[in-house]
């Protein structure tokens, strides 16, 4: 094919351009930029080589080294297209798009439904939640499906343009099959109309880095091997589901940077956490950030070492900022998710915590951790939005965070400041497993907190007095002084709010035209134990099979004194009522520049729920668990699914109230988006149901418009 | 003759049900006491041990075709109302487990009291 040679032409273009001095360069010193690739290059240099040891001098030949990919590039917009994952480069999940508004929005209708063809067979069976939000770029949709395969599909017809399946096995299906989204780079050094100008990057359940040219489907030869990296390289032993990605990698200034799912709660000696950032051109190691050797690994662990074990990963999608060179890691736990005393220094400062990480240097610019010691898999799940936040008549660039236990800060993204007074509260106890670990005081935003009232027995619920009974006595036999309950295990401790959130991966959408945001959330306990080692036997997970942690049930924390055994959700075991009273699950509307609530109301009717599993049919919102997130839109609507009656609705942004809906195939656990292809307005989800949410599978894909 | 006869299998069918509503009481008394009893020990409310109390008696009285029995039941009803007005107010979710399925075994119990009458008509 004659699209061969391209790749080379374009490699001699980069050679050529680098010594360039960047126009974006910023006040970065030209010293501590990585050299990336470090072979090559530097033989066309035509200024001799810094030595790493060298004091910057000043001298802008310095830059010499540095790959034209590090510099901050012009990024596509939202509006048309809906280019990153969270909408636009700062994830506001806000569209500027207004033709669909809330007096028009009752005649929403189907444009087109189009079927990915992944569906689970064999052992995935049981196993989907696919989570799926596309792209759309040009005139096309790009996106997932729950087993990685990508496909490119047209925007106003539904009509497929492409597909290219990298062959994820079964056995690597981790928690569930999951692929929330891809993400696209184009290339700046690229001509329009190149082979690989513009790529679809993704990174698969058997840790796979992907490139595809955008327009053909065709694996960037340049990229990798073959447009394929292995992210097992260095990771050590590969124990299928035990390392798998399933949220889009984030691309800042032409670094691809990814970490992972590693497996929650099987052993100590896990996969490590490391984030890596990857040449978004060749595909090579620009650098890692592996936390427990940051220093010694940055460039990968020397000749025949792995990266260190059991560090808190990133499984969720981290967001950039282009012009600073940051890219911001919302980082969870270290394996063992319920037992402390064992982490390192490095991951008890880690755990937990938003890093900001220099992209171009791969070194840690500043933290702010929302959970100090966490022992109650707290980990950081939500994508966070960037914002120019309104502040003494300023605008401060700020990061917004939402967490699980439902705080949301709002940081200087410059300095990891928080903008408001950070809480900083003492917990009610510090049980008797490891008193001296769990932290005396843990952060709270005084901004705004996602979080009800504790608990108390009269909350407790079920369909008759007969199993508020049974939930009655449960509460009376656990330990539960309040929210920050330290695990225990001569009873069971209660976990509130639990570990679904709060905000979970879904994130939260801004509207940056209205000041407000938008944020879905969870109120849902957990009821857990510890248990001695001794007294289980529970295996270790090494099959992909499904396993405690995610799915409910039981952890075998090896390596730690005490498994866990986890009732998520919380509910009476034959009616299968949950024990706490609705709602479940509910949506708001905060002011931004204050954070004060708007409005708040329960998110899911009742429709596909009640006892004993039964659906009720009622139309009654009751509020539901939900998972997954909103767009707003110009128009003055909030777009969600989420919750577990499968109905995707519009909401009155200044209201609350649901002006539309549409019952979907399965549950709508994905986050929509909305585009524009000749001037008509869309909105399209891929509601493709959740395994542990019950709430069925579809491979649909569906785009929604108002009829022309 | 045949309408006498259909008027005595209605009867002995309304004699049947009354049979059952009164067992099915006292075994939602017995495990409302027992668990109840386990609450109160745990520190926690004392409704469910006095309902439970409150419904095995009825049981008992119902089985025995005693008028008493529904008038002890709707005593238990009006003081689950009552209960659950002073415990959540008129947070109507939190009325859903406590007052939905009382309110379903008073009307049954309702019913069955022209059961009872015919049968008390019958012995005499």
């Amino acid at each position: 094919m004659s699209h061969v040679s391209v790749p080379a032409l374009l490699s001699a273009a980069t050679l050529l351009l680098a010594p360039l001095p960047a126009p974006a360069q910023g006040t970065e010193p030209a010293a501590e930029l990585t050299p990336v690739p470090p072979e090559g290059p530097t033989d066309q240099s035509p200024a001799p080589q810094t030595p790493p040891e060298a004091e910057p001098t000043g001298d802008e030949t310095g830059t010499a080294d540095v790959d034209p990919v590090m510099q901050a590039q012009d990024l596509p917009e939202v509006g048309a297209d809906w280019p990153f994952w969270g909408g636009d480069a700062q994830a506001t999940r806000y569209s500027p798009l207004d033709q669909i508004t809330p007096e028009n929005v009752e005649g929403l209708e189907r444009a087109f439904v189009y079927h990915t063809g992944d569906m689970p067979e064999g052992t995935a069976e049981g196993k989907y939640s696919p989570e799926i939000t596309p792209l759309k770029v040009g005139d096309d949709i790009l996106t997932c499906s729950a087993m990685n395969v990508l496909i490119s599909v047209d925007a106003a017809t539904g009509e497929e343009n492409w597909r290219y399946d990298p062959g994820v096995p079964n056995e690597a299906i981790p928690y569930g099959a999951t692929c929330r989204g891809v993400s696209i780079w184009t290339d700046p050094e690229a001509a329009e109309g190149d082979i690989c100008s513009t790529r679809v990057i993704e990174a698969t359940l058997d840790a796979k880095l992907i490139a595809l040219d955008a327009r053909t489907g065709d694996p960037c030869e340049e990229f990798g091997e073959n447009g394929m990296v292995d992210l097992w390289q260095d990771v050590g032993e590969r124990v299928p589901g035990w390392y798998a990605v399933t949220a889009p990698p984030v691309l800042v200034r032409g670094v691809i940077v990814t970490g992972a799912q590693v497996k929650d709660g099987q052993a100590e000696d896990a996969p490590s956490g490391v984030i890596r950032g990857f040449d978004a051109r060749t595909g090579e190691l620009a650098w890692a950030w592996d936390l427990g050797a940051p220093e010694e690994n940055r460039d990968g662990p020397p000749e025949g070492e792995i990266y260190t074990r059991g560090t808190p990963n990133m499984w969720t999608t981290a967001v950039a900022d282009e012009e600073l060179g940051y890219v911001y890691l919302p980082m969870g736990n270290s394996s063992v998710d319920y037992y402390g005393s064992n982490r390192s220094e490095a991951e008890n400062e880690y755990s937990t915590a938003l890093v900001a990480i220099d992209a171009t240097t791969g070194e840690v610019a500043w933290t702010f951790q929302t959970v100090h010691r966490d022992v109650w898999d707290y980990d950081l799940g939500s994508q966070p939005t960037l914002v120019d936040f309104p502040q003494d008549g300023d605008a401060v660039p700020a990061i917004i965070l939402p967490s699980k236990q439902g705080d949301i800060y709002v940081l200087n993204r410059e300095t990891g400041e928080s903008l408001q007074p950070v809480e900083e509260n003492p917990v009610p106890s510090r049980g008797e497993i490891e008193p001296d670990y769990i932290s005396p005081t843990q952060p709270a935003s005084s901004y705004h907190q996602i979080r009800f009232e504790p608990l108390e027995e009269r909350d407790m619920y079920g369909m008759s007095p007969i199993d508020q009974l049974f939930c009655r006595i449960q509460f009376r036999r656990a330990n539960y002084e309040g929210f920050f309950q330290p695990p225990t295990a001569e009873a069971p401790f209660i976990q509130y709010p639990g570990y679904n959130g709060g905000s979970d991966w879904g994130s939260v959408a801004v509207d940056t035209d209205r000041g407000i945001i938008v944020a879905n959330y969870n109120n849902i306990p957990n009821y857990n134990q510890l248990i001695p080692q001794e007294e289980t036997d529970w295996p270790i997970i090494t099959d992909g099979g499904d396993s405690g942690e995610g799915a409910g049930g039981n952890a075998p924390q090896e390596g730690a004194p005490y498994s866990i055994r986890i009732n998520a959700g919380w509910r009476a075991p034959f009616t299968g009522m949950p024990c706490t009273q609705p709602p479940y699950g509910g949506i708001r509307a905060i002011d931004l520049e204050t954070g004060e609530t708007l409005w708040d109301r329960p998110l899911g009717t009742a429709r596909r729920n009640g006892p004993f599993g039964v659906p009720s049919k009622l139309p009654l919102n009751i509020g539901t668990p939900n998972n997954g997130g909103s767009v707003v839109t110009a128009g003055g609507l909030i777009f969600i699914a989420a919750a577990t009656d499968n109905l995707i609705r519009a909401i009155d942004i200044e209201t609350g109230e649901t002006l539309w809906t549409d019952v979907l195939p399965a549950g709508g656990q994905a986050n929509p988006i909305s585009y524009e292809v000749d001037g008509r307005q869309y909105v399209m989800i891929a509601p493709g149901g959740h395994h542990f949410m019950g709430t069925g599978v579809s491979d649909a894909v569906i785009s929604y418009a108002l009829p022309e | 003759m045949p309408r006498a006869s259909s008027q005595s299998t209605a009867t002995r069918a309304g004699h049947w049900a009354v049979i059952a509503l009164a067992i099915v009481l006292a075994i939602i008394g017995l495990i409302l006491l027992g668990g109840g009893v386990y609450l109160v020990v745990l520190g926690g409310s004392w409704y469910y041990a006095i309902a439970g109390l409150l419904l095995l008696a009825s049981g008992v009285l119902l089985f025995r075709f005693e008028r008493a029995g529904a008038l002890v039941y709707a005593a238990a009803w009006a003081f689950t109302l009552a209960w659950t007005i002073w415990e959540v107010q008129f947070d109507w979710w939190a009325w859903v487990p406590r007052m939905v399925a009382p309110t379903v075994l008073l009307v049954l119990v309702l019913l069955a009291l022209p059961a009872r009458r015919a049968r008390m008509s019958q012995a005499a």
